[in-house]
């Protein structure tokens, strides 16, 4: 297990530094961004270093991962001291005195901590049930990760295996980190799988806790994580062992990087858009679905650029987003076009098929029916299949989120309008995507429905929260001094303060 | 709408965030915890693993194998899709993660065929009509056979 903690380490230590080195104006001490940077780190190094050991078990040197690992991280260790240090006058900046937190945002963080506890404790509850996860997991993910790391040299085998119901077609993100995890090791260690899962699970919370508490307060943070946390489906998928969990957490730091992006003005947004553009590259390399998720990310970053600013500013900014996702593109590229399979989307795919099922009327109303009922219903778990699909909201859904509205109202920053928008549009336009895959799906429409959407639904969920909150008016952020957003960072001498004038304007100068 | 009473219609929500998050998160761990007595010491994952990993001294290390249960091959994957059965795809997916890297074909058309009958012998002559000849029975329903070449 402390080999297991040294790969973890490790990566995250890669992800982390990486975050230094694209976004140095975090370097603040606020507590809200620290833990921003850890986590948000942690999740992309996870992500990436799986894609180095592909690149490595591509080019037969997979026994050197975490040598290669140990020197990439020490690379950027470096570059980030280097950077560090001519920036160091900045660091040396008064940081603002703490203010003493509100009663409301301590008797948040108190429940929060209960539930988190009781959410890892389900978690525990549900891994001792199942350790192996539940179907897909021994189906899709656990298997690739035993072909790959079992088969040795010839790893490569089990993809032309045609041993198809595998989906062989799949990204390697989760796979590949197992494997990568049992190489440090030294043997395979079934336990690996469920850590990991437990990891993304904690990540996804942390993620979302710490990118409002950084844009927006405390308070909206952990009552975002309670949202999520309250969520049975997440716990439950979490602990399936799916890929479902990291990918909602690599398209959750897409669009809270986006966000940023947006919210740092045109001068500071590089670093936050080339993050972005990793996490989205890191969503397709979790799921097919995140080649769809990219495109759409890419679309309109590009389309709210040119509406807001003209075509240098769309230029701008898909310039950084796709410098980030490229590099992970070409390893999807290569992954496709030399390893895997066809899709079982595509196997089968010619135009008149195309044609007739999107005249389908009759498709469109059972998507929209099941998109609805499910809509309502996703976050209460698995659909039963005996029974199909009802609607059952429990007590947490988006029915609850909505109350929440109707009481608190709305209260979104003018400089945080954008930003919300596209965002919006992306999780929308997401929606859409999928049901228009399920409408053109060469599957069993009502199988493929009953065993994927709440799946797909909680992907977008953890987003879905985040921007919610983003929105949503909430009491006491502002009310005590320091217990309000921590997001602006220090004047540097080589940066201007960015923000200063929205600042201004939120504290009501 | 007065500030004041902005306030307290947030601060509701609050609440009502708090209490129905609150009872969705305890609700799962007690569920969780209530469960736990029924659920038995090992998951039948671990117990099919321990079951099929018995045929790893008597496989050979990289080839292909064969697969039969209690149903026809071509059964498998329909029952799961028409949710008739999802139980022989169940065996027989777990029969190849358990094996892995070796190949398990859901066909019994390889020199060595692995026989899984958790749910009972096949039909009267599915063995005969496929030459498979009995190499080692490991009790359980696990059999491991022998194709017989044609005559």
């Amino acid at each position: 297990m402390i080999l297991f903690a040294a790969s973890l380490l490790v990566s995250s230590a890669i992800g982390i530094l990486l975050t230094f080195l694209l976004r140095p104006s975090l370097k603040g001490g606020a507590a809200a961004l620290l833990v921003l940077r850890l986590v948000a780190g942690s999740g992309l190094g996870l992500g990436l270093t799986s894609c180095l050991y592909f690149i490595c078990l591509s080019l037969g040197l997979s026994r050197f991962v975490p040598a290669l690992d140990l020197l990439l991280c020490l690379l950027l260790g470096i570059a980030a001291y280097v950077l560090f240090r001519r920036n160091a006058p900045a660091a040396d900046a008064p940081s603002p005195a703490p203010g003493k937190p509100s009663l409301l945002k301590i008797t948040l963080a108190g429940v929060f901590g209960l539930e988190l506890i009781a959410s890892v404790v389900s978690f525990v509850f549900a891994f001792l049930k199942e350790p192996h996860g539940r179907w897909d997991a021994w189906f899709i993910w656990n298997m690739h990760a035993r072909f790959i790391y079992r088969g040795g040299d010839h790893w490569r085998d089990a993809f032309a295996s045609g041993l198809d119901w595998s989906q062989w077609d799949y990204p390697l993100l989760l796979p590949l980190s197992v494997v990568r995890s049992w190489n440090y090791m030294g043997g395979e260690e079934g336990l690996v799988p469920a850590l990991l899962a437990l990891v993304f699970t904690l990540l996804t919370i942390g993620l979302l806790v710490a990118a409002l508490a950084s844009l927006k307060g405390w308070v909206p943070g952990y009552l975002a994580a309670m949202v999520l946390m309250g969520t049975p489906f997440f716990v439950f998928m979490g602990a399936s062992q799916f890929a479902d969990i990291p990918f909602s957490f690599f398209m959750l730091t897409t669009l809270v990087m986006l966000l940023t992006g947006v919210r740092e003005g045109e001068d500071h947004s590089a670093g936050p858009l080339i993050l972005a553009g990793i996490a989205a590259g890191l969503c397709a390399w979790t799921k097919n679905e995140g080649l769809l998720f990219l495109a759409i990310a890419a679309g309109c970053l590009f389309l709210a650029g040119l509406a807001g600013g003209g075509l240098r500013i769309a230029l701008r900014r898909i310039g950084p987003f796709l410098a980030g996702s490229l590099p992970i593109l070409l390893i999807i590229l290569y992954f496709r076009t030399s390893l895997a399979p066809a899709s079982y989307l595509t196997a089968s795919f010619t135009l008149p098929a195309l044609a007739e099922k999107l005249f389908a009327w009759e498709r469109y109303a059972e998507t929209a029916r099941a998109f609805f009922i499910m809509g309502l219903s996703f976050t209460q778990g698995l659909v039963d299949i005996s029974k199909g699909m009802t609607i059952h909201p429990g007590s947490v859904s988006i029915l609850l989120l909505i109350g929440y509205l109707v009481l608190a109202g709305v209260q979104i920053e003018q400089r945080d309008r954008t930003g919300i928008g596209q965002a919006a549009a992306i999780l929308a336009l997401m929606a859409a995507g999928y049901f228009f895959i399920y409408v053109v799906t060469p599957l069993n429409l009502s199988y493929h429905l009953a065993t994927s959407l709440n799946r797909l639904f909680l992907q977008l969920w953890p987003g879905v929260i985040f921007l919610f909150f983003m929105a949503a008016a909430t009491p006491g952020e502002g009310q005590a001094k320091g217990a309000g957003p921590e997001v602006l960072p220090q004047p540097t001498k080589s940066r201007p303060l960015p923000g200063k004038k929205d600042r201004n304007a939120k504290e009501g100068k | 709408m007065p500030p004041s009473r902005a306030a307290w219609r947030q601060k509701a929500g609050v609440i009502l965030l708090v209490v129905l998050t609150g009872y969705a998160v305890l609700n799962l761990t007690w569920q969780g915890l209530i469960a736990r007595p029924d659920v038995p010491e090992k998951d039948s994952i671990t117990l099919h693993e321990a079951r099929i990993a018995q045929l790893n001294p008597l496989l050979p290390a990289s080839k292909e194998v064969g697969y039969v249960t209690t149903v026809e091959n071509s059964e498998i994957f329909p029952a799961e899709q028409t949710f008739r059965n999802v139980e022989f795809l169940a065996q027989y997916v777990l029969t190849q993660y358990t094996l892995a890297p070796r190949i398990v074909r859901n066909n019994p058309d390889k020199p060595l065929v692995v026989g899984n009958f958790i749910d009972g012998p096949p039909a009267p002559g599915f063995l005969e009509k496929h030459r498979l000849v009995v190499l080692k029975d490991f009790g359980d329903g696990l059999v491991l056979y022998r194709r017989e070449p044609k005559p």
